[in-house]
């Protein structure tokens, strides 16, 4: 997304919270290509990161009243959809009743590469879930940092907050599981 | 995703987002029931208090859930309404002052004088906050039906006079 479009997003954004309808069609547009391109990424699964980005979607659009006028609307966006695709993820192992590391996906081929598949997919999913335990603010500045997106800050204020959120996020995954 | 089932996903998204705004706005304005059953529970008519009251909620739900600008006009509007409504409260209570051996009630008056206060009240703001029509005609409407839960203690009098405040109020300000 360029800069332009982050911009544009972040005033179209605004006025939807206001409850200008007019400002919908184009927010949707707007947000749909990076939304699944993230639930794409993390779940690594076509249909189910359109299903995770669909309702991803509708949560950001639903929650939009609460969208902070001062910080970019990316990042805010995709925190909740990578908060949908954690979601997503837990609800689909549940439904199917075995552990997600026995649930091979369909078509997944046998032998070294997609033991390492599996293997990125669990280490991505627990990336995830340790991201969902963050405030929404280090949620924000990591999405920023590793998906290139702007954030509400920069500079010395940028750093800052990332090595603190980085710090959080390690302590998070040490406590969910026990490694650094 | 082909555009059809983008364009089914928008419909249902748009739906939700606008079942999100109106949950906000009835917990938004949910306090205002109880001054709705206060001033029910404290007036000599309390099915008029009703009445008005259920329009207020109605009407006050119904400009929050829309937004943009006249969604400013909730809060003074109820505010300066409240002046009107807790006046004539108060004279519902005293009920009437004689002069000699005439007696008259104390409502009609009240309210006129909070009417009076309203609308200058509502002008400062307005004036102040630069705002445009939509956010007099929200206010006004929310102020009148916040003050007709009390100013409906002797009947349309009371509003009339109420309004009549109110209009004075509002167009000394705004002349200025």
């Amino acid at each position: 997304m360029s800069p332009e479009q982050k911009a544009q997003l972040d005033a179209l954004l605004a006025q939807l919270a206001e409850g200008d309808r007019g400002a919908f069609t184009a927010v949707f547009q707007l947000l749909w290509p990076p939304v699944l391109r993230l639930c794409s990424g993390l779940l690594k699964n076509d249909a189910d990161a359109a299903d995770a980005a669909q309702q991803a979607l509708e949560k950001v659009l639903t929650r939009c009243a609460e969208y902070d006028r001062r910080r970019p609307a990316l990042p805010w966006a995709l925190a909740i959809a990578a908060w949908e695709c954690r979601t997503f993820a837990r609800k689909r192992t549940r439904r199917r009743e075995i552990p997600e590391e026995q649930a091979p996906e369909a078509g997944a081929g046998s032998g070294a590469g997609s033991e390492d598949e599996l293997a990125q997919r669990q280490l991505v999913q627990a990336a995830a879930a340790a991201l969902g335990e963050l405030s929404t603010q280090d949620r924000e500045v990591l999405l920023a940092t590793f998906w290139d997106e702007a954030s509400s800050v920069s500079g010395a204020t940028l750093r800052k907050r990332r090595e603190r959120a980085l710090k959080r996020l390690r302590d998070t995954f040490k406590r969910l599981y026990g490694l650094d | 995703m082909d555009s059809t089932d983008l364009s089914q996903l928008e419909r249902r998204a748009r739906r939700r987002y606008e079942w999100a705004r109106a949950r906000r706005a009835i917990l938004g304005f949910a306090p205002v029931l109880m001054i709705i059953a206060i001033a029910a529970l404290e007036n000599r008519h309390p099915l008029s208090a009703l009445m008005f009251g259920s329009a207020l909620f109605l009407v006050g739900v119904g400009l929050l859930w829309y937004g943009r600008d006249i969604r400013r006009a909730v809060l003074p509007g109820l505010g300066m309404g409240l002046f009107p409504l807790a006046m004539a409260l108060c004279a519902n209570h005293i009920g009437h002052a004689c002069m000699g051996d005439r007696c008259m009630s104390l409502c009609v008056p009240v309210c006129a004088v909070g009417g009076l206060v309203a609308g200058i009240g509502t002008s400062i703001i307005g004036v102040r906050w630069k705002q445009g029509v939509q956010f007099w005609a929200g206010a006004a409407v929310l102020t009148l039906l916040t003050g007709a839960m009390g100013c409906s203690c002797v009947g349309f009098g009371g509003i009339a006079g109420m309004a009549v405040g109110y209009a004075v109020g509002l167009i000394s300000v705004r002349k200025r």
